[in-house]
């Protein structure tokens, strides 16, 4: 059995006397769509981000494809693919230099940069028309950094909410090609708060709650009773209560 | 709501107190004390002179105030405070209060006036022949009237001012023409130049029809000219208010656009050779990073503007000086001019590019984090790519001074390429520093706002100093000893000493980068409040 695209034991992350992330274990198989999943301030960015070295953990280890962090920050970086929730594009760049940009600070020759960011804003329906980043829509900068995540044909995707902000054509776009990587090997672990892609997307999903693993498990066990992933997940995190009304409302 | 706004400022302004207030402290307090010896000044004068002297030099320091106040916020690229009509657009807000709102900000632009102007006053209150204590309202009234005028007028200008330096391509023009026209009267004067149409356009600004010509009138007793100032200040409230108007429907989004021309045009493929520069000299990803960093910053009106800046400004600032009467009384001043302009630019684009090098990459930073790139290869990047743009500067001033021939030939080049080259590599090694420790977001669109943190603008004032002092030194040696031997001797230790203080200053950037990441993602990411500044 191959070791797994993530192993993360004991995690915790603070910020002042708050935990964001309080001890969280995880463990994503290779090749799996998995789906992190929690509430509004849960952890899931911290995750992401204490995953891929962009901010250090005040305890417990990680492991990332076979690959120890921090010592081994480098090598773990050269086979991730990132989509963050902030983005991370230079906004005076268009769609194609940042593509080439990109694939050459992963080490491609430039050549092969060029080539693949052509075919990548082809695919993503991205015209290389001169346009800067800067005065593209939300749905075009999510697609400019999934295409920056795939250009190295990376082992491991981590998207923080990938379809915010795009358009029901270019989320299908977008699902497809992720779908196409799984089919390839790859592992993807992807946050987003809209349950219907996870549900529709992910074969393992966990779901964090203050900072905690409170449920992981394949899509089947989650929805175990018939449940959609919706109501499984509110009553995971204790939200199922009575909506309160405001007098004036 | 004007309440609402103002705690929303502070709300949003409370995070920004503790050290940095500290470091921005430090050179606000150098600058208004030079400004309050100058309140002092003007007090003694005005209560010194006599009635006739007052006549004149009241209405000349009374424009000198205007022109202060309506063109250093040019000049400096800095607008000061201002409502941030995007954020507060969405709301069912009155737009007489936002105006103002924005008026009372233009008061916290041109603070060093109001000290002027209030040293002036009590100079004549003190001054028993203009009338003393007993017409004080007399005296008083007109100069507020002028500081009304003046925050009116100021309104009106920075909405004008900000819809046009929002156009591409008008903004460049506009910072050039506003500096000639600043200098010009300067370059007259130190050239002894004296056209025949400037002796009626004195006379003309002297006359009483304009406000400060009245202003002093009306404040030396007479009751005609008041009637000019309210007619003056009305003018000024419409202007103010209708340019406010427009700027609250403006859409500058849309007049920012650019498109990066796609056709194959001869001027594109110069920008092509330029940003390939890179590629031909170094390999990935340095050559990457660098033409990144290449292509952005060409394309950001901010920073065009201070390149702009960087090689116009050294030379009229200083052109007037070595040219003129003081050049004739100081030849080594006129032997150093290409290096005092040259070193000048080096530091107006400090700001823009190696002192806080992040800035216009605002959260795209963490791209870097997240590359498998040590963060050592992105710093070093950006200050080559810095470098391009100051040798760019030095090279344009070269031609220039050139051309004026201020210059002793190639071999002064040669020395000020040298010169200028060790100074960078002091500042560029504590502009690492700077960067990684003190970062702050630079909206790239908006001209007028940004720079450093507070915090870095009070570092600066001990960086220069330390990165100038070893050339300082070389030039010292070559003075006390008569010696180009010794020169080139300091100056070779100067470079060693620089490459150590860079390699030094690289290490220290990069350990503090990994340990502050978290701190420099946040700082990189944070928005203003209702009310945005600088």
């Amino acid at each position: 059995m191959p070791e797994p695209a993530i192993v993360a034991r004991e995690l915790r992350k603070g910020y002042g006397s708050k935990l964001a992330v309080d001890g969280l274990n995880l463990e994503v198989p290779r090749g799996s769509f998995f789906g992190f999943l929690g509430p509004n301030g849960a952890g899931k960015s911290t995750t992401i981000r204490m995953l891929t070295g962009l901010i250090p953990q005040d305890s417990g280890s990680i492991e990332i494809l076979g690959y120890k962090l921090p010592e081994q920050e480098l090598e773990i970086k050269r086979r991730i693919g990132l989509v963050p929730d902030e983005s991370f594009l230079f906004d005076r760049l268009t769609g194609m230099e940042f593509l080439e940009f990109a694939g050459r600070m992963y080490g491609l020759p430039r050549a092969t940069a060029v080539e693949r960011a052509h075919g990548l804003m082809h695919l993503f329906e991205l015209a290389d028309d001169g346009k800067i980043i800067g005065e593209y829509s939300k749905g075009m900068r999510k697609r400019v950094a999934m295409a920056a995540a795939l250009i190295h044909h990376p082992d491991l995707f981590l998207m923080d909410e990938p379809f915010e902000g795009v358009d029901a054509v270019g989320a299908r776009l977008m699902k497809d090609i992720l779908l196409d990587q799984v089919r390839r090997g790859a592992t993807i672990f992807l946050t987003s708060h809209v349950l219907e892609v996870v549900e529709r997307l992910c074969d393992r999903v966990a779901i964090i709650d203050h900072g905690r693993i409170v449920m992981c498990g394949s899509m089947e066990e989650l929805r175990a009773g018939g449940a959609s992933l919706e109501d499984a997940f509110v009553r995971i995190v204790g939200a199922d209560r009575q909506m309160e009304r405001l007098d004036w409302l | 709501m004007i309440a609402a706004i103002l705690r929303a400022q502070f709300l949003s302004m409370r995070w920004g107190r503790g050290k940095g207030s500290v470091f921005r402290f430090v050179p606000l307090t150098i600058w208004y004390l030079f400004w309050l010896a100058a309140a002092v000044f003007a007090f003694v004068l005005a209560r010194e002179a006599n009635l006739a002297s007052l006549r004149l030099d009241l209405a000349i320091g009374f424009l000198g105030v205007t022109v202060y106040w309506q063109f250093m916020p040019m000049l400096s690229a800095s607008m000061g405070m201002g409502l941030d009509l995007r954020k507060l657009r969405i709301y069912p807000a009155v737009h007489r209060e936002l105006f103002l709102v924005e008026v009372l900000l233009c008061f916290a632009t041109a603070v060093e006036m109001l000290l002027v102007i209030a040293g002036g006053v009590a100079g004549l209150l003190a001054n028993k022949e203009a009338g003393g204590w007993a017409l004080a309202p007399r005296i008083l009234a007109p100069a507020l009237i002028l500081i009304l005028f003046n925050a009116l007028l100021a309104s009106g200008t920075r909405s004008l001012l900000g819809r046009l330096l929002a156009r591409r391509k008008i903004r460049e023009v506009v910072i050039l023409i506003t500096t000639c026209l600043w200098m010009t009267p300067r370059i007259f004067m130190q050239l002894h130049i004296h056209p025949k149409w400037l002796g009626p356009v004195e006379q003309a600004l002297r006359g009483p029809v304009f406000p400060w010509s009245a202003a002093a009138a009306a404040a030396l007793g007479d009751w005609t000219p008041f009637l000019t100032l309210g007619v003056w200040l009305l003018a000024a409230l419409w202007f103010g208010r209708s340019q406010f108007e427009r700027n609250l429907h403006y859409d500058a989004i849309a007049a920012q656009a650019m498109v990066v021309r796609k056709d194959a045009s001869r001027r594109r493929s110069v920008g092509e050779a330029f940003f390939a520069l890179p590629r031909l000299l170094w390999r990935d990803p340095l050559a990457a990073i660098v033409e990144k960093e290449l292509r952005s910053l060409v394309r950001t009106p901010r920073f065009r503007m201070v390149f702009v800046m960087g090689f116009t400004f050294g030379i009229l600032v200083w052109l007037p000086v070595v040219a003129g009467g003081a050049g004739a009384q100081h030849p080594a001043g006129s032997s150093y001019f290409l290096v005092f302009v040259c070193i000048y630019a080096l530091t107006m684009l400090g700001p823009v590019t190696y002192w806080n090098c992040f800035g216009f990459d605002r959260a795209a930073a963490l791209f870097y984090f997240a590359a498998p790139q040590p963060i050592s290869q992105v710093l070093i990047g950006k200050n080559i790519a810095a470098m391009v743009f100051v040798y760019l500067d030095v090279t344009i001033l070269s031609a220039v001074v050139g051309s004026f021939h201020l210059t002793a030939g190639w071999g002064q080049v040669a020395e000020t390429l040298l010169v200028v080259g060790i100074c960078a590599v002091y500042m560029l090694g504590l502009g690492n520093m700077s960067s990684v420790n003190y970062p702050r977001p630079l909206n790239p669109e908006n001209v007028s706002r940004g720079g450093t943190s507070g915090r870095s603008q009070g570092l600066l004032l001990l960086f220069y100093p330390v990165a100038l002092l070893p050339v300082f030194l070389a030039y010292l040696a070559r003075w006390a000893l008569n010696s180009e031997l010794a020169f080139l001797v300091v100056l070779a230790i100067a470079a060693v000493i620089g490459g150590v203080v860079y390699w030094i200053g690289l290490d220290s950037a990069v350990i503090a980068a990994r340990a502050k990441r978290e701190q420099l993602f946040t700082a990189l990411t944070q928005s203003e409040g209702p009310i945005a500044s600088e």
